[in-house]
């Protein structure tokens, strides 16, 4: 399969000024302004075919606009290089752009006052699409993202959802052959999250496009793609299939049981793949691995040797296995 | 022509989003041209209570203000932009632009272009130039309508290169609110009177710093030949016609350069 974005050794420091305060501060920050360098991307390579669907996933500034971004062509990178459908984003920027498509789950790339369909009118201009194919794109972007009850109002009026229902639509009408998300799904409830993802996963098997999107929901990973990047701290700490991350770190399981009293519960942990994380009083915090432990079982086994007043299961959310990972080593 | 075509296309769904946030658009350009003409009616009576200033008649003195409001209307046409260019940063637009397949500049002008303030300042100007210019009866032949029109577009590039230049500056420097009230804003108060009124210092920053005297001064004496020009070398108001495009070229590569300083904006 054909390369289509090659990162090479990206880097992105930040140059922030830090801002002390006082009389003496103000002085200090006007004569000798003191600079903090905010490494963003720290050495992030990797490499996307054609047709994939990759997701990024990290935490909170983990680095995932940033490396959007330098990807796009907003940024440049400090180090390295990008080379992406034979480009360069940053110099070749107008020839580039008009082959990608961005989606900003945080920030609309459309006039807050104008009706959407005004926008997509002004893009079809500045896109030069022509006129048969933007009419064409246009009736099946309505239809599948369902966008007809609002084409007409400004985006000010719209719910999140039907927003980055009509930015997903404004950045495809051109269609772009590779296409960037970042966190399209933040803030949405679930049945808008899953629309969302149902949409890319058809952009991506039925239009063939390839796809780069990042979140900190895992959920949106396993729904949609098949490789998956993990990066932290600016770092890429993992490369690789969903089904690899999920048996190595997704398996785990956490059991909180509330007992009705203070047990001695070290039998339970005699089992050597159930580890137990915390006791307070009443409450016990177990770890154990899926295919080690029948959950069903493990429960059986608590009802019928204690008392039990509650009792949670949950799976550890991916800051978590980030975090794991982070720690270990993969 | 498909460039021309986008700008028209631009301006009218601008126009079109203002009438809809506010019935009363149309009157911003009646409200601009009433508020640009008072303060230009009172300058005229404290104008007339001299007989001349260095020489020049009230007449004379509204043909150099002329000038200033003529070219400060066309200049908010295009380059609003980069005046208001911090907003339009700290909003995002710069990397919606920057997604876009068209010129970051162009972009920023056409996205911008503000017509209803625009016409407000920019017929005042025409009035007040077409008046003061039949009070003075210019003897206007071809070469002399060329000078202005080229002057003017000249006047607006000035102004626009200083604009584009402190919207360079934001991408190093955090806020430069106040280096363009300084640069723009208060030197501009000295552009509407005869440059030889004042200090050889501010006569200085006129013609070498921030180079109001080509956008009025030096375009005016071409036209009307008053005696204080004695004080400036001559060649000025024939290099006036073209300081605006060196000015806006010298500009622009310093926008490119400072471009690769953008940072876009965490979230
Ligand atoms: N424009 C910017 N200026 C300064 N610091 C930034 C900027 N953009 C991002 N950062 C910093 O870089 C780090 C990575 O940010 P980002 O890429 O937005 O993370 P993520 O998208 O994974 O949440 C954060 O610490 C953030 O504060
Ligand atoms: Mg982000």
């Amino acid at each position: 399969m054909e390369t289509v974005i090659e990162g090479k050794r990206l880097k992105k420091t930040f140059k922030i000024s830090k801002r002390e305060k006082g009389l003496f501060g103000h002085l200090a920050n006007l004569f000798l302004p003191k600079y903090i360098h905010k490494k963003a991307v720290d050495d992030i390579s990797f490499t996307i075919k054609k047709g994939d669907a990759v997701g990024f996933i990290g935490a909170n500034g983990a680095g995932k606009s940033t490396t959007i971004k330098m990807l796009s062509g907003i940024l440049s990178p400090t180090e390295g290089s990008v080379t992406a459908l034979g480009l360069s984003p940053d110099k070749d920027r107008i020839e580039y752009v008009a082959k990608i498509g961005a989606i900003f789950g945080q920030k609309s790339q459309l006039s807050w006052d104008l009706p959407i369909i005004d926008s997509f009118d002004l893009l079809q201009k500045i896109y030069r699409i022509p006129d048969q194919k933007y009419q064409e794109n246009l009736a099946m972007f309505t239809k599948i993202l369902d966008m007809k009850s609002f084409i007409e109002q400004p985006v000010r009026q719209l719910s999140l959802g039907q927003r980055m229902r009509a930015d997903i639509a404004a950045a495809l009408l051109h269609s772009p052959e590779l296409v960037f998300f970042d966190e399209p799904t933040i803030g949405l409830d679930v049945v808008a999250k899953e629309k969302i993802r149902e949409f890319i996963r058809y952009m991506n098997k039925e239009l063939g496009v390839t796809i780069i999107f990042t979140t900190h929901d895992m959920q949106d990973i396993e729904k949609t793609c098949e490789r998956l990047i993990i990066i932290d701290q600016g770092k890429k700490i993992y490369d690789g299939t969903v089904a690899g991350i999920k048996t190595h770190f997704g398996s785990e399981r956490k059991l909180v049981v509330k007992f009705e009293q203070d047990y001695d519960i070290s039998e339970v942990a005699k089992t050597p793949s159930i580890k137990i994380i915390s006791k307070k009083d009443r409450s016990k915090e177990f770890l154990f691995k899926n295919e080690d432990i029948e959950v069903k079982s493990l429960i059986q086994y608590l009802f019928e040797n204690y008392q039990v007043s509650d009792l949670t299961i949950s799976e550890p959310d991916i800051e978590e296995i980030v975090r794991d990972i982070y720690d270990k080593g993969i | 022509m498909d460039t021309f075509a986008l700008f028209i296309h631009y301006s009218l769904i601008t126009i079109k989003s203002r009438f809809q946030y506010k019935v009363d658009a149309i009157f911003r350009s009646l409200a601009v041209f009433l508020r640009e003409s008072a303060s230009i009616i009172i300058i005229y009576f404290m104008l007339l209570k001299f007989e001349n200033i260095n020489g020049w008649n009230i007449d004379e003195l509204l043909f150099l203000f002329s000038f200033i409001f003529f070219t400060y209307g066309l200049l908010i046409l295009f380059f609003t932009g980069f005046r208001d260019f911090e907003n339009m940063v700290n909003k995002g637009s710069l990397d919606r632009f920057l997604l876009r397949p068209r010129g970051l500049v162009f972009q920023i002008i056409s996205s911008n272009a503000d017509w209803f303030a625009a016409i407000g300042h920019g017929c005042l100007g025409l009035v007040l130039f077409i008046y003061s210019a039949g009070q003075i009866n210019v003897d206007w032949n071809t070469t002399l309508v060329l000078y202005c029109i080229v002057s003017v577009i000249s006047g607006v590039l000035i102004q626009g290169a200083l604009f584009l230049f402190i919207a360079s500056l934001s991408f190093t420097l955090i806020k430069v609110t106040n280096i363009r009230n300084i640069l723009y804003w208060n030197t501009r108060k000295f552009a509407g009177y005869p440059l030889s009124i004042f200090h050889g210092s501010i006569q200085f920053l006129l013609i070498y710093i921030v180079p109001f005297a080509f956008v009025n001064y030096f375009p005016a004496q071409f036209i009307l030949r008053k005696a204080d020009l004695i004080d400036f070398p001559i060649a000025y108001i024939y290099i006036a016609p073209c300081v605006g495009f060196v000015l806006y070229a010298l500009s622009y590569c310093y926008w490119r350069y400072s471009l690769r300083f953008y940072k876009s904006t965490g979230n």
